[in-house]
């Protein structure tokens, strides 16, 4: 690609993309316009031009896929055993383009606040992907990508209920040792007390019990330990390992144990990787049917169980909603109240030039 | 109009609006905690019924964590129904917040953007004052997964039928990074496979060293490099199809022929044999030795400012500014290992060779620069690809290419051929690299640990590796040198504690501190002093000898109570218990040494009972 031709691809491409080409290539990339950023990201690239173009391209691959607009579930890529199933709980988002211009009038302050209150009471029932997820778990690793708040803690009680059925041991696997302490705490209620044991960097109780919770390092230093001869849990009678919070596979620091506790998982097990909403799910899923023995099927959506409504409060006590959606109008940031937009542009100006940091 | 809501009018908006319980995320522990303040002289008290409520969920976690009692915050929570959560608050208090939040007993918290994933501590609302936080020292726009996450925690499940994000603005606070997260999709997981000692040494431990490159292959890490080489591969593809019509002719190798021709024609002289001196290392990283760069040096980091060659020797220079802000001419064979990471560097033709403000930001981006920096893959060629011996080109008449009849469309395609195959090249060069990057620095890892002798010849494991990998924690190397130093030989549980503890933290929250016995004090020196000697293997704890000097009081004095060591310190309770928890951790690594240094380990097991009293053992 001459130099010509890549300036005009990167003019084509949204400014968020080159925003995160820019990330590690240019101090402070996010003060720039588009403009001044193709110039910087030309000029930095002038010693690793391969480098940027291959990111280039892989972050405008992606983005295609993105646009596809992703089916609900999506299983992972050996040929699918299972059909989709009819109703599913993620429809396409809610607002696009063509349901929301400028020429609709945007939501009114009253309008923005109904609705305010608490749900009627329900029996439980456990919502088609909760379900989907726990029938592939029998057959295959399941990775699952869903909201905050969606009820993953609802698969993993249910897939080790299922496990320790079979007399199979589960290990429950945490970053953060208050999360640890919480799950014990909650499982032990469920489960009872003798079958819940705990091992975290400074605590170690019940290590024998059948369904055992322990922070990810842990379980890393169990699986190095079983691969180096000497072992102390038992891990051929382990059934199924469930990663909670998978997300912090991308976590600078911690990251790596992620990876290894997933390269070196014994391959009679099953896993379960539970995480908020992620970027790359399928490709997590791919990697996991690269490397594990069974294929890995995907779980994914992205709507919220509560929707939400976003806002915007001026310091002198306004509150107007901040889009002229009453929900958020997923892909079109542009889309601001305009009263919200006037008090920001007046917030601006009063607090002027002592802003810049 | 002040710069941002009045904590206490912000809630009274939010109850007002119904829109309570709520979240308030704000940009630091101390701007919490005088919210908090800001409430206590403030009038509102909440209705009876409410306060006996939140006396009632603290009575029963306080049953569990008795140390919450004494927490000074209590009355203050009771009377007005709004807490502060964050990192400076002992875990037990943040459990009570957290059920109190999940009974609904609270109308708002004050949390730092820490109260992180999993958690569970939902609200009807969250409000969001900022746009970037405080990473590493220095600011960074809150990510979209991020500003989800924050947000995220709206809207209860079986409790609310919708919840709300609601962004006050605070000074330096930027619109458009929020929407943007808010509407947008979460960013992509990028792997941050990491080779450090304690994996090479399992790894060599479980399987020979023929297998690793394969198990390196199943990282997550590869997984995505591959996904970069198929995009490499597609675009290689594409190269060869344009290189089709530039096939064999009247020689084979017509591009190369004709580039030798041609230089020869030009009377330019290939490049001098002065500037081949180099060896094919230095060679291959001058390419990256370019103003700007970040680079390894035997000793710290440094950044390139200009590449230039010696007046005499014609050797390749460079001139490099250092950590502490010094510049040094130095040969470019100083470099040993480039990073992926360059910054603007403007530059201006004459001593110091940039702008004095990049010179200021350089120096500035050289102190926040991250312990670990990717490394660029540098492929290191031995021989250049034109062999040019200088007999061959006595004469043009050397050349059949003057008569040949092949000669005219040579020099017409000549041009593009040599790119496009310059352009092969390279890629295919790139795509080696992403292959074999991996591989590469788990060799220099092995390479490492064989020169320390935790390896030997063979990459099989000595009786030193052996023990070594059962250290698996940050700073592995410095701890199983100091104790093959045997620094540590019959120890006390206070003193190997406060060393441990001085290893294991990584804040410089600034604070004051007890101070240490003298034997720290000289113990600490060694322990620096070594850390230094192996600063270009692996990067120097931070070694503060105040937050080791705490640690060392608490194990060394029974009677102290949890209450008594704060009173010592101005650093949080929340710290010195993740300090505490922390260093309890590294110590029980030094237990499981029970079979090769028992002396050792009986002192760290010594230590981790005597830390674990009070809000300590109270605490898992
Ligand atoms: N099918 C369901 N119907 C109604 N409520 C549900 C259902 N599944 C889960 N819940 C409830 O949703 C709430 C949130 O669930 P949970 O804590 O499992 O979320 P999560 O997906 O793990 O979120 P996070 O990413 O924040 O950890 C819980 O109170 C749970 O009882
Ligand atoms: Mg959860």
């Amino acid at each position: 690609m001459t130099t010509k031709e890549l300036e005009q691809v990167l003019l084509q491409q949204p400014v968020s993309l080159l925003h995160r080409l820019a990330r590690g290539r240019i101090s402070r990339h996010f003060r720039s316009g588009k403009r001044k950023l193709v110039d910087l990201l030309i000029q930095a690239s002038v010693e690793n031009r391969p480098g940027l173009e291959s990111d280039l391209a892989a972050l405008i691959e992606e983005q295609s896929h993105r646009h596809q607009t992703a089916p609900p579930v999506e299983t992972g890529a050996k040929p699918k055993t299972h059909p989709r199933p009819a109703a599913s709980p993620a429809a396409p988002r809610p607002h696009k383009a063509e349901e929301h211009g400028h020429h609709e009038p945007p939501v009114s302050l009253h309008e923005w606040l109904s609705g305010i209150g608490v749900p009627q009471a329900q029996p439980f029932v456990p919502d088609a992907w909760q379900v989907d997820a726990l029938a592939r778990l029998a057959e295959t690793d399941v990775v699952v990508s869903v909201p905050t708040g969606s009820g993953k803690t609802y698969v993993a009680i249910e897939a080790t209920r299922r496990a320790m059925q079979d007399n199979r041991t589960v290990i429950y696997t945490s970053p953060l040792k208050a999360l640890s302490n919480t799950k014990f705490t909650e499982f032990s209620r469920l489960f009872g007390p003798g079958q819940v044991g705990i091992l975290t960097g400074d605590r170690r109780e019940h290590a024998q019990a059948p369904l055992l919770i322990m922070t990810t390092e842990i379980l890393r230093n169990l699986l190095y330990d079983a691969a180096g001869g000497e072992i102390d849990v038992r891990l051929d009678t382990l059934g199924l390992v469930i990663m909670d919070e998978s997300q912090y596979l991308a976590d600078p620091e911690r990251g790596v144990v992620w990876e290894e506790t997933l390269i070196f998982c014994p391959s009679q097990a099953r896993l379960l990787l539970l995480s908020a909403s992620i970027g790359n799910p399928q490709d997590i899923a791919d990697w996991l049917t690269a490397i594990r023995p069974t294929p890995c099927a995907l779980i994914r959506h992205t709507k919220r169980s509560v929707p939400l409504r976003a806002g915007y409060l001026h310091p002198n006590e306004k509150l107007t909603p901040l889009f002229r959606t009453a929900g958020i109008p997923y892909g079109q940031p542009h889309l601001l109240h305009p009263e919200a937009k006037r008090l920001f542009t007046e917030y601006e100006e009063d607090t002027g030039p002592s802003r810049s940091r | 109009m002040p710069p941002s809501i009045h904590p206490v009018d912000l809630v009274a908006t939010l109850r007002q609006r119904n829109l309570t319980p709520a979240i308030i995320f704000l940009t630091s522990r101390r701007a919490c905690d005088e919210a908090m303040q800001s409430f206590e002289r403030s009038q509102v008290v909440l209705p009876k019924p409410q306060q006996e409520q939140i006396a009632r969920v603290l009575t029963q976690v306080t049953e569990q964590f008795p140390s919450i009692a004494e927490h000074p915050l209590i009355d203050t929570v009771q009377r007005i129904g709004v807490a502060a959560h964050h990192a400076g608050h002992l875990p037990s208090w943040k459990i009570a917040v957290e059920e109190l939040m999940r009974t609904g007993s609270l109308d708002a918290v004050f949390a730092t953007t820490t109260l992180a994933a999993g958690v569970d501590f939902p609200a009807r609302t969250v409000v969001v004052t900022q746009s970037s936080i405080r990473k590493a020292r220095d600011f960074t726009d809150l990510t979209a997964s991020e500003i989800q996450q924050l947000a995220g925690r709206a809207g209860r499940r079986g409790k609310d039928l919708v919840g709300f994000a609601v962004i006050t603005p605070s000074p330096y606070i930027d619109l458009t990074v929020l929407t943007k997260g808010l509407t947008g999709q979460p960013e992509a997981i990028h792997s941050q496979f990491v080779i450090s000692y304690p994996m090479v040494l399992n790894l060599l431990k479980a399987h020979p060293r023929e297998q690793i490159q394969s198990i390196l292959a199943k990282s997550f890490a590869q997984f995505q490099l591959n996904q970069r080489t198929a995009v490499l591969e597609t675009k290689l593809d594409g190269l060869r199809a344009e290189m089709e019509p530039f096939g064999p002719r009247v020689c084979s190798d017509w591009i190369t022929q004709w580039q030798v021709f041609d230089q020869a024609r030009k009377r330019k002289k290939p490049r001098g044999p002065s500037a081949r001196q180099e060896s094919p290392d230095v060679a291959a990283r001058l390419h990256f030795l370019t103003p700007g760069r970040v680079v390894g040096l035997v000793r710290g980091r440094g950044i390139i400012l200009r590449q230039y060659r010696s007046k005499g020797q014609h050797a390749p220079m460079v001139t490099l500014l250092r950590e502490g802000g010094s510049l040094n001419e130095c040969p470019a064979s100083i470099v040993t290992q480039v990073f992926d990471r360059t910054f603007d560097c403007e530059e201006t033709s004459a001593y110091p060779w940039c702008t004095p403000h990049t010179l200021e930001q350089l120096t500035h981006h050289l102190m926040e620069l991250p312990p670990r920096l990717p490394i660029l893959p540098i492929l290191t060629h031995q021989h250049e690809d034109i062999p040019l011996d200088s007999s061959i080109i006595q004469t043009l008449g050397d050349f059949a290419c003057p008569s040949c009849p092949s000669r005219q469309a040579c020099q017409r395609d000549f041009p593009r051929a040599s790119r496009v195959r310059q352009e092969i090249q390279r890629h295919m060069k790139s795509i080696q690299a992403l292959q074999t990057s991996l591989w590469h620095r788990f060799q220099e890892r092995i390479d490492v640990l064989e020169r320390f002798g935790y390896l030997n010849a063979t990459a099989q494991l000595t009786a030193d590796g052996e023990w070594a990998r059962l250290i698996r924690i940050d700073h592995s190397l410095l701890i199983t040198e100091l104790i093959r130093a045997e620094a540590f030989g019959a120890i006390d549980p206070p003193l190997l504690a406060a060393v441990m503890a001085s290893i294991a933290h990584d804040d410089d929250r600034p604070g004051s501190f007890p101070r240490g016995s003298t034997g720290l004090v000289t113990l600490l020196f060694q322990v620096r002093k070594l850390a230094e000697s192996l600063a270009p293997h692996e990067d120097p704890p931070m070694l503060r000898a105040d937050v080791a000097a705490l640690t060392e009081r608490w194990v060394a004095d029974q009677t102290l109570t949890w209450i008594g060591l704060a009173r010592l310190t101005t650093m949080a309770e929340g710290d010195m218990f993740r300090l505490f928890a922390r260093t309890i951790e590294f110590l029980s690594q030094l237990k499981t040494l029970k079979h090769t240094h028992p002396s050792l380990a009986e002192s760290a097991d010594r230590a981790i009972d005597a830390m674990r009293r009070g809000v300590l053992e109270e605490l898992p």
